[in-house]
This record gives structure tokens, sequence and C-alpha cells, in this order.
């Protein structure tokens, strides 16, 4: 029987606004929750599958052993496609000449990810497409020149022979070390019998490329594992790359923002559970003296909070889905091969959230409300907005929850939550301490100034926990608006517009002036160059270091110690390096070396340490005088060992350097490649679109996040508003038949709520600068500035804000007729 | 002649309530035994309890002091709910502020206790109650709609739904002009004719009074010894 009671009343009070505030803060938890998760999961994914085309594979098996094609029928099994591919440097005879290079040997499955781009041509940028077959070999353009051959030409390796096929234009998973090794070359794998490279000691790597659905892949992986030998390996994903710590960032702040949207929305449906269950203790004590239990009491309102819950959460999951959806397409359109990923862990992480703000900010005044006594019948209703501590208890708890949940990290979590504590009891006590200072006289003769201040002043703590809420929520818009610009610009400024696209590398002494005439006549923009000397790293305080084993490794770890290194001299500290210990050369250096930190961590040198190498057959040692941080987000050249000038000016050096060139040009590659055929060119432009494509992606997260945030302080401000509805009744009822007019009565209003937006928006704008302020310093590392717009902004949007929706909530009440404002208050 | 039933016993009852500075006690040392069937008014000047009185004797509250019964259930001694469950089974209120639900209907409000306590045909009895109030054509009228005297009539309705053994009706004609006040003091008394319910009512008017067959007349929270009050100890 309680159901169609329950029912009823849930039927009829949604006509009022309450269950609509809890709905709609619910619904914004959730969708948000949904959508961030899910956006930054596709980011994330994005960038998964964009670092899988740089090895052409999900996964990549390396070893030193011929194949074992028992693994690739298993691949098979668990649906997971697999390719084959060898690589090995090895002369190229053509005619009379002769050229190291790389070779790679691949089958018809390779690329399983990102596409090989060859033309019929010796020109990367005119010719036809053209397809790996057996008998051709494909070449890198530098080769053409460096061997003097044409398409068609043929050319030997080994023991065979080959013809020419064409021009590498893109290989996916070339290295993308700037400092290239010898020149490339792509052949089929069946052709790599007949040459008779493979022979027992030769040093060849093996590679099983591997693809598939994340859970086959997961599978298969765990399968396979135990039968690996010592010879084989996973190869780590490079995750390193340009964005991906960037982008590691973006998720954190991006969450913990959008928590704080949630915290907001949270509060909004505290407010309105509070004021639901408040104007309903006269009707639970009037069921009562009917002769209701409590258990039905809890079952008719358990049951209205349950449908707005189920019913938010529905809501919010197909429009957070909604919003994946589209943030995929927005994806594709950077990643054209970028596959969408559905993934539930978004969805049970909304739902989550939306339970936990129903069940610790929403339930407990419903369960309040069924304690209500049944004498409460025979009192006057209570109107007065009341803070229930408990709650506030609960509350606090569900945010330290979620904040833990989302960052995964328990003392940040605690850190973060105990922060925002301490700012909104600050607050609170300001609030409380400012109305009640300011004296009704102080708003000046007008009478509607004073009854606003005197409306301010009678509801003190509900007031000063409006502030807080008025007052966080334009501080989030604030910090939000501005924070967004201040971190676009951030990544736009590691990769700003004209930033070099393009590394030339092996430059010689004498063709660095050829470099420049080259530069001068075309208009291009030379970086500077930077000076590379070829050494090895012999030995730590004379501990002689261990050689690698096996040279299949040595593209994994950046620099195999005890293989040969790039080695720089430098007098000034590179712009986005960081000395964390030690200091930099002085300008009378003598032996001395600067190293990259991680490397020195894994190699556990440190500062003093003498460092022995070997250039060009002669030893030199040196001493760490500086251990430096080095910034691999910057597409620059970056150095693990820097050396002091005095060491290495004397040996014969090549050069790095870099320029930016735009689209449409890249027939000049071409000239260069004729003109200095041993100086490797290294083009970035298409890491540089996709990290734009994404910075882009993070901007719509954010933007979207700016949106959830401005909508969530607007429920707060409705569902505070409509917490006093009730007692404005009252008292508009009495003031209209005392006779107040329509103009006074409204004057007095808005004032009250611009008084309280002007308050809010002055704390915000506070609080927004000193945080902005310690964000610039210890995250961009900026200096002091103030914002000074923030200053006129964030209190007028207080005003406008507050004001708008305060009226827009009130006029109404204003409108109604003396008599039958009289009746409702009357009839309670 | 049967021996009277005793159907609500108050011994001793005393109420205080706590209040800014202290504690007031609203009633002091009331004792009143009322056999089944009877009709009792209780009369006095505004503030002397008499509310609170009625809501102690309908378990609505438990006293401070003493002891009330109602049947044999000593009201007294039972929890919150364990009242609600005996609401539920025996008691119909008229509150002295009708204390409709306003976002029911007319015959929603009525139907209410009925469905609280699992009745089947409770909207066929509601249906006929608000005929018998006069209420038909309002039965999908919600209370904002309604006059002061039709939202009385429901309220009365709403009592009898269950068809109690004890009617509480606070002034249920105070807010009423004469005629209707005069309609629904009959409707009462018919009701408590018919069904044999017990009727115990507050009211400041004399002539509602005198249709009771007794009266308690209640001063600053105490009963007030006069001549009406005797019968029941000599009957
Ligand atoms: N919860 C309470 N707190 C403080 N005082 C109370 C409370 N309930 C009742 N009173 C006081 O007890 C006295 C009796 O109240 P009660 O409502 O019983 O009077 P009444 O006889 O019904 O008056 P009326 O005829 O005006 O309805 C009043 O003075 C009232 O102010
Ligand atoms: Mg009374």
């Amino acid at each position: 029987m309680w159901a169609s009671i329950a029912w009823r009343l849930f039927w009829r009070e949604l006509r009022r606004g309450e269950l609509w505030v809890i709905a709609f803060a619910l619904f914004l938890a959730v969708g948000s929750v949904v959508s961030l998760s899910g956006i930054t999961q596709g980011v994330q994914s994005a960038l998964m599958q964009r670092s899988a085309q740089f090895t052409a594979a999900d996964k990549v098996l390396r070893s030193s052993q011929p194949f074992n094609m028992e693994l690739i029928a298993q691949a098979e099994q668990f649906n997971v496609q697999s390719a084959r591919q060898m690589q090995f440097d090895s002369m190229l005879f053509a005619s009379d000449m002769m050229q190291l290079a790389t070779i790679k040997a691949v089958d018809d499955a390779y690329p399983l990810r990102g596409t090989l781009e060859l033309k019929q041509s010796d020109n990367i940028s005119v010719g036809e497409q053209a397809q790996l077959r057996p008998g051709y070999l494909y070449l890198e353009a530098r080769l053409f020149d460096l061997l003097k051959l044409t398409v068609g030409d043929s050319l030997e390796l080994g023991m065979s022979n080959f013809i020419v096929g064409g021009v590498i234009v893109n290989e996916p998973d070339a290295p993308l070390s700037v400092f290239g090794g010898a020149p490339r070359v792509l052949m089929h794998i069946d052709d790599v019998a007949a040459t008779q490279i493979v022979q027992p000691g030769s040093r060849i790597a093996y590679r099983y490329l591997f693809a598939g659905e994340n859970a086959d892949l997961a599978q298969f992986e765990a399968q396979v594992e135990p039968q690996l030998s010592v010879h084989q390996r996973w190869q780590k994903m490079d995750r390193e790359s340009a964005i991906g710590s960037a982008l590691e960032r973006a998720e954190r702040f991006l969450l913990l923002a959008g928590l704080l949207g949630i915290v907001l929305a949270a509060c909004a449906a505290a407010v309105a559970a509070s004021r639901y269950a408040q104007r309903h203790t006269k009707a639970v004590a009037v069921i009562k003296a009917l002769g209701a239990t409590t258990a039905q009491i809890r079952l008719i309102y358990g049951s209205h909070l349950l449908l707005v819950v189920l019913f938010s959460l529905l809501c919010g999951v197909i429009a957070g889905q909604l919003a994946v959806s589209g943030a995929q397409l927005g994806i594709q359109q950077y990643l054209t091969d970028y596959r969408a990923e559905f993934s539930w862990r978004p969805l049970w992480l909304g739902c989550l959230t939306g339970l936990v703000c129903a069940t610790l900010f929403a339930a407990r005044p419903m369960w309040r409300l069924a304690n209500t006594a049944a004498i409460e019948v025979l009192k006057q209703p209570e109107t007065q907005f009341v803070l229930d501590k408990l709650q506030l208890i609960t509350g606090a708890l569900a945010i330290w929850g979620l904040m833990w949940l989302f960052s995964g990290e328990l003392v940040l979590s605690i850190g973060l939550f105990l922060l925002c504590a301490v700012f909104a009891a600050l607050l609170m006590v300001t609030a409380a301490t400012l109305v009640k200072l300011t004296k009704p006289a102080s708003a000046g003769q007008s009478s509607a100034g004073k009854l606003a201040l005197a409306n301010l002043r009678r509801r003190l703590w509900a007031n000063s926990f409006q502030l807080i809420t008025f007052s966080l929520a334009i501080f989030l818009a604030l910090l939000l608006y501005f924070l967004r610009a201040e971190l676009i610009g951030q990544w736009q400024r590691q990769i700003p517009q004209g930033a070099p696209n393009h590394f030339l590398v092996n430059i010689t002494e004498q063709q660095r002036s050829i470099l420049n005439d080259f530069a001068q006549t075309h208009q291009i923009t030379l970086d500077k160059y930077y000076p590379v000397v070829r050494g090895r790293l012999l030995s730590i305080n004379d501990e002689k270091l261990q050689q690698e084993s096996s040279k299949e490794d040595r593209s994994e770890q950046r620099v195999g110690i005890g293989r040969e290194l790039n080695l720089t001299w430098l007098a000034a500290l590179p712009e986005n390096n960081q000395v964390t210990s030690g200091s930099w050369f002085s300008a009378d250096a003598q032996a001395q070396v600067s190293i990259e930190s991680e490397l020195a961590q894994r190699l556990d040198i440190s500062l003093g340490d003498n460092l022995a190498f070997s250039i060009g057959g002669q030893q030199l040692s040196a001493s760490v005088s500086s251990i430096r941080k080095v910034d691999w987000n910057s597409l620059q050249p970056n150095f693990y060992m820097i050396l002091s000038p005095d060491l290495l000016a004397e040996f014969p050096a090549t050069y790095i350097t870099a320029f930016y060139l735009e689209a449409g040009r890249e027939q000049l590659l071409n000239q260069l490649a004729r003109l200095m055929p041993t100086v490797t060119v290294i083009s970035v432009d298409n890491i540089i679109k996709q990290v734009n494509g994404i910075i882009d992606q993070v901007t719509i997260a954010l933007s979207f996040i700016l949106v959830i945030i401005c909508f969530a302080a607007g429920l707060v401000l409705v569902a505070q508003v409509q917490a006093t509805l009730e007692q404005r009744e009252q008292e508009l009822a009495i003031l209209r038949t005392l006779g107040a007019r329509y103009a006074f009565l409204r004057n007095a209003l808005v004032l009250e709520f611009a008084m309280l937006g002007a308050m809010a928006g002055v704390f915000a704008t506070v609080l927004a600068e000193a945080m902005l302020l310690i964000v610039q310093q210890r995250v961009f590392n900026l200096p002091f500035t103030l914002h000074y717009t923030l200053w006129w902004l964030g209190p007028l949007l207080g005003v406008i804000l507050v004001t708008t929706l305060g009226w827009w909530q009130l006029k109404r009440l204003l409108r109604i007729p003396g008599a039958q404002l009289m009746r409702r208050v009357l009839q309670g | 002649m049967n021996t009277p039933e005793v159907h609500i016993k108050a011994v001793n009852v005393a109420k205080s309530v706590k209040v800014t500075d202290g504690s007031l006690t609203i009633l002091h040392d009331i004792s009143l035994t009322i056999n089944r069937g009877e009709s009792v008014a209780i009369v006095g000047a505004s503030g002397s309890g008499k509310s609170t009185l009625l809501s102690l004797l309908a378990g609505l509250d438990t006293p401070t002091q003493g002891e009330v019964f109602l049947g044999q259930q000593p009201l007294h001694r039972l929890s919150e709910d364990e009242r609600a469950g005996i609401r539920a089974a025996n008691v119909g209120f008229v509150f002295q502020s009708f204390l409709l639900l306003p976002s029911l209907t007319a015959l929603e409000n009525i139907t209410l206790p009925a469905e609280l306590a699992g009745v089947k045909d409770a909207r066929s009895r509601g249906l006929d109650l608000l005929l018998q109030v006069g209420l038909s054509e309002r039965a999908d009228f919600f209370p904002a709609q309604l006059s002061g005297g039709e939202q009385q009539r429901v309220a009365i309705a709403r009592a009898f739904i269950t068809q109690p053994a004890v009617l509480f009706a606070d002034e249920p004609s105070a807010n009423l002009d004469a005629a209707t006040g005069q309609k629904i003091e009959d409707l009462l008394f018919k009701l408590n004719a018919e069904q044999g319910t017990t009727l115990v009512l507050v009211t400041h008017n004399n002539d509602l009074a005198d249709r009771c067959q007794r009266q308690y007349q209640m001063q600053a929270g105490r009963f007030l010894d006069i001549n009406t009050q005797g019968i029941a100890d000599v009957g």
C-alpha cells in the first residue's frame, strides 16, 4: 500500500523544484564522470595507438634467436594478428660503390599498425605508390645519392642481387632518434635466406609484431609469458613521447577539476534534499499521526530518492557516453586509423559517483525525515534552513572518498581535502563576521537596503553557508577559466608555431657554410648548431662497465652504455635543461662533464665521479660537475652527456641543427639531400600535428569541465534559493499585508542578492588569484603576475550570477497577490 | 444496564516541555476516565493545554509523568512506532488546523490512513465518506482549492475512514460559520451514534460542549472541578 502513496506523492512533488534539483545534480555528477573519464581514456588509448603506429604493432617481442613458429600459431588461437621482422646491418654494393645500411626484412602482414608508404621513385614527394615485393629493395632517400642509384638499378646485398624498387616515404616503426643510424633499407623477408647473411653468430634482431583487441592480447601475453626464453622479451612501448607526460598531467587535472564540479553538484543535491525533507516534515508528522510507522515513511521517501537516483543515473550514463562518442569522432580526425574502444570503466565509475553522492549527500536528510515524531503536527513548522552537522561530516567524507577514487593517491587526496576544509572554515568565519559587522545604517538611507541587510543578517549561518558555496562555485569557474588558458598556453609554448619540424643530422664542419647559404637562398631560419662527437663511456671511477652482451638491446636502451654515445660540448646550459645538483661549467672549467639525471641514477653516478671516455681511439676522463634534468618533451636535441668545451673542442665533430619548413615546400628536402647526401633529414612534422590534435582534444575537455562547473554552480544557487523559498513566502505575505509596495520589495530582494553576490565574487577572486599564483610558480615556473582581468571579472560575475538566479526564482513570489500568498502560507 | 467498559484512562498525567530557559509544565496532574461509546468535551481558555492533553490521549506524544491507557494498551510505555500501530488501528484524529497533505487530492487525503492500514476497499469507503460529508464533487480537488469548511469536512472524513474506536477532534468547527459548523457537528455525532465511536472533542463552543455527555474544564493545565464532571462517577 505504501507504494501507491509513495508514487502519488512523488508524481505530485515533481512539480515542486527539489526533486529536479537532486536529479539534475546527480545527472551532472554521473554525466561528468562518465564523459571525463571516457574522454581521457579515449585520448590515452589514442596515444597508445599512436605509439603502436610507431612500432607498427600493439606489442613487439624481440628475440636474438630465429623465429619460433609455435608462437605465431598460438597468437592465431587468441585472435591476435602477427607479423615477423628481421633487422641487421649490412653492406650494399652498387657497381663500384658501397654503403653500410640497416636492412629491415618484413613479411606481407607488415605493418600491423600505422601505414607503410613507398614510392616508385627516388623522390619522396613525387611518384606512384609502390608495394613491397620480393626481389626488390626500397631505400631511404639519401641512399640514392650516396650510391648514385635510380629506380630499376640493380644492387647487391649479401649473396643476392636485387632491383631498386623505390623510396621509403614513411616507415612507421623507423627509430625516432634524432641521431638516426645508418641509412635504412626495406626488403621482403622471403629474400633473406638467399642473401646468406644469416650465419651462426651474425647479429640479427628478430621481432614478432602482434596486434589485436586488448583483452585478446592480454590473454595471449599471459599464455606466452612462461614459454619465453632469456633471448626473448617484450619491447617496452615508448610512453616517453613528447606528449606522454603532458597528457598525464592533463588527465589528473581534468579529473580533479571535474571532481570539484561534482562536489558542487553534490552540495546542490544535499541542500535540495534537506529542503525537501524540511518541507515534508509536517506531512510526515501528519502521516505518522494517522498511523504510519517509521519504516513505512522510510519506504515512501526512500522510493522517491531511489526513483530520482535511477533516473539521473540512466540519463547521466547516456549523456556521458554520447559525449565520449563525440570526442572519439573528434580524435578520429587527427588519427585516421584510431579505433574507438568501448569501455565499461567510465560507466561504473560514473554510477559509483552518483550513488556515493546520493547516499552520502541526499540520503541523510531523507533518513532523518522518517524520524520525525507524530507530535510535530502540533508544532510550528521549521522554515529556517538548518545545517545538519552529521550530514556535513558524511558529505565531507564523501568528497574525500571521491578525491581518493579519482586521484588514486591517498596522500594527495588527504592533502587536497584538508586544504579545502581549511578554506571552507576560513570562508565561513569571515563571511559570518562580515555579515555581522555590517550595521544596517551603513546601507545608506534606503529602507530597501536596510531590509536587504536585515535579511542577510537574520539568516546569518545559512547565508554564510550560501556564501561559501557561491564563492567556491565562482572561484572554480574563474580558476578553471584562467588555468585553462595557462595550460593550453604552456602546451603550445612547447610546440610553438614555427617550431623546428625538421632536424638535420651529421653535418660536417665544411657543410655548415653550404647549409647556411642554402638556408639563406631559400629563406629558411636555421636553429643553432650543436656539435656532436661519437664516443664510448669506458669506466666510472676506474670500474670497467660491463659490455652489453647482445646487440639487439641497443635501440631499446636509448643509450646502451658501452656502445657509442653522442657527446657534445657546450659552454652554456641548454634552455630546457635544469641543473639539479652541482653547478654548470664555469668559464674556466677543466675536464668536467654534466650528466642527465635519469642516466646518472641508472648508472649510479654521483657528483665528483670520474668518467673515462674513448673517442676515436683516444681516451679522456672528466669529473662529474653537475647533474641535469632534461625536458624530453621538448622537440629539441637533448644530450645525456655534455662535456666542458676544453675537452672536446679539438675532436672532429659533426653538427646537428633544425629548421621550420612550411607545408608544401617538401621538395626542398630533396634538393638538400642532393646537395649534401651524407646529411640525414628527420621530420617530426607528423608528431607535431598529432600533439596539436591531442592538445585540441584536451582543450575541448577543459571547456567541457568549465561548462559543467558553471552548471553545478548555478544548481547550488538554485537549491539554496529554493531552500529559503517558504520562509520568504511567509515574510513577503506579512510585508505585503503590512502594505509594502512591489517596487520596495523588489529593490530589497535585488539588493540582498547583489550584496551576497558581490561578497562571494570578491572571496572567489582573492582565492582564485592566490591559487593561480601558486600554480604559476609551482607548476609552470612562471614569475608572479597579477591577473587584472580577474579583479573586475570575479566580483562582477558574482553580482550578475547570484542576482540573476535569485531574481529569476523569486520574481514569481513578488507577483503573487498578497491575499493568495497569505492563504498559501497559512495552509503550511 | 451493562457496566461501562473503560476506553481511555489517564492517571496523574503531567507534561512539561523544554524551553530556552529551563522547562515549562503545561499539564499538571491530570486524571480522567472515558468509557467506550461516550462523548466527552474538553473546554477551556486558549493556551490552557487542551490540544496537548488530546495529543497524549491519542498517543501522539507521551506524558512526562503518569499513565495513559487506550483500551488495554499502556500508551506511556510504548515506542513511537508501537503507538503508530495503535493509532492506525483504533484512532481517528481531526486536527485543529486540518493538516491535509497539500499534494494529495481530497479523496486521496481521506483514503491515506486506510491505505496505511492496508484496508482493501479504501477507495469505495472514501467515496462513501465524501458523500456523507457532502463533498462528492470535490473528490479530485487539492486542499488549496477547497474552502476552510470543506477542508475541515475532508479532515473529518479522513478521521472516520478506518472506522476508529475512538475519535479525537480538536476544535472541529472553530473556523466555520454557524451553519457549516452545525453540519459538521451533526456529522460527528451521527457517526458517533451509528458506529459506537468514543468521541473526545475540544471546543470553545458551549452548544457543542453541551451536546456531549460530559465535559472537562481546563485552566492553566489543570481540570476545574465542575458539575458535569460528576456524571461519569455517578453513572
Ligand atoms: N512544544 C511546546 N513548547 C513550548 N510551549 C508549548 C509547547 N506546546 C505547547 N506549549 C504551550 O502549552 C500551552 C498549551 O498549549 P495547547 O496547544 O495545548 O493549548 P490549547 O488549550 O489547545 O489552546 P488553543 O485553544 O488556543 O488551541 C500553551 O501556552 C503553549 O504555548
Ligand atoms: Mg489547541
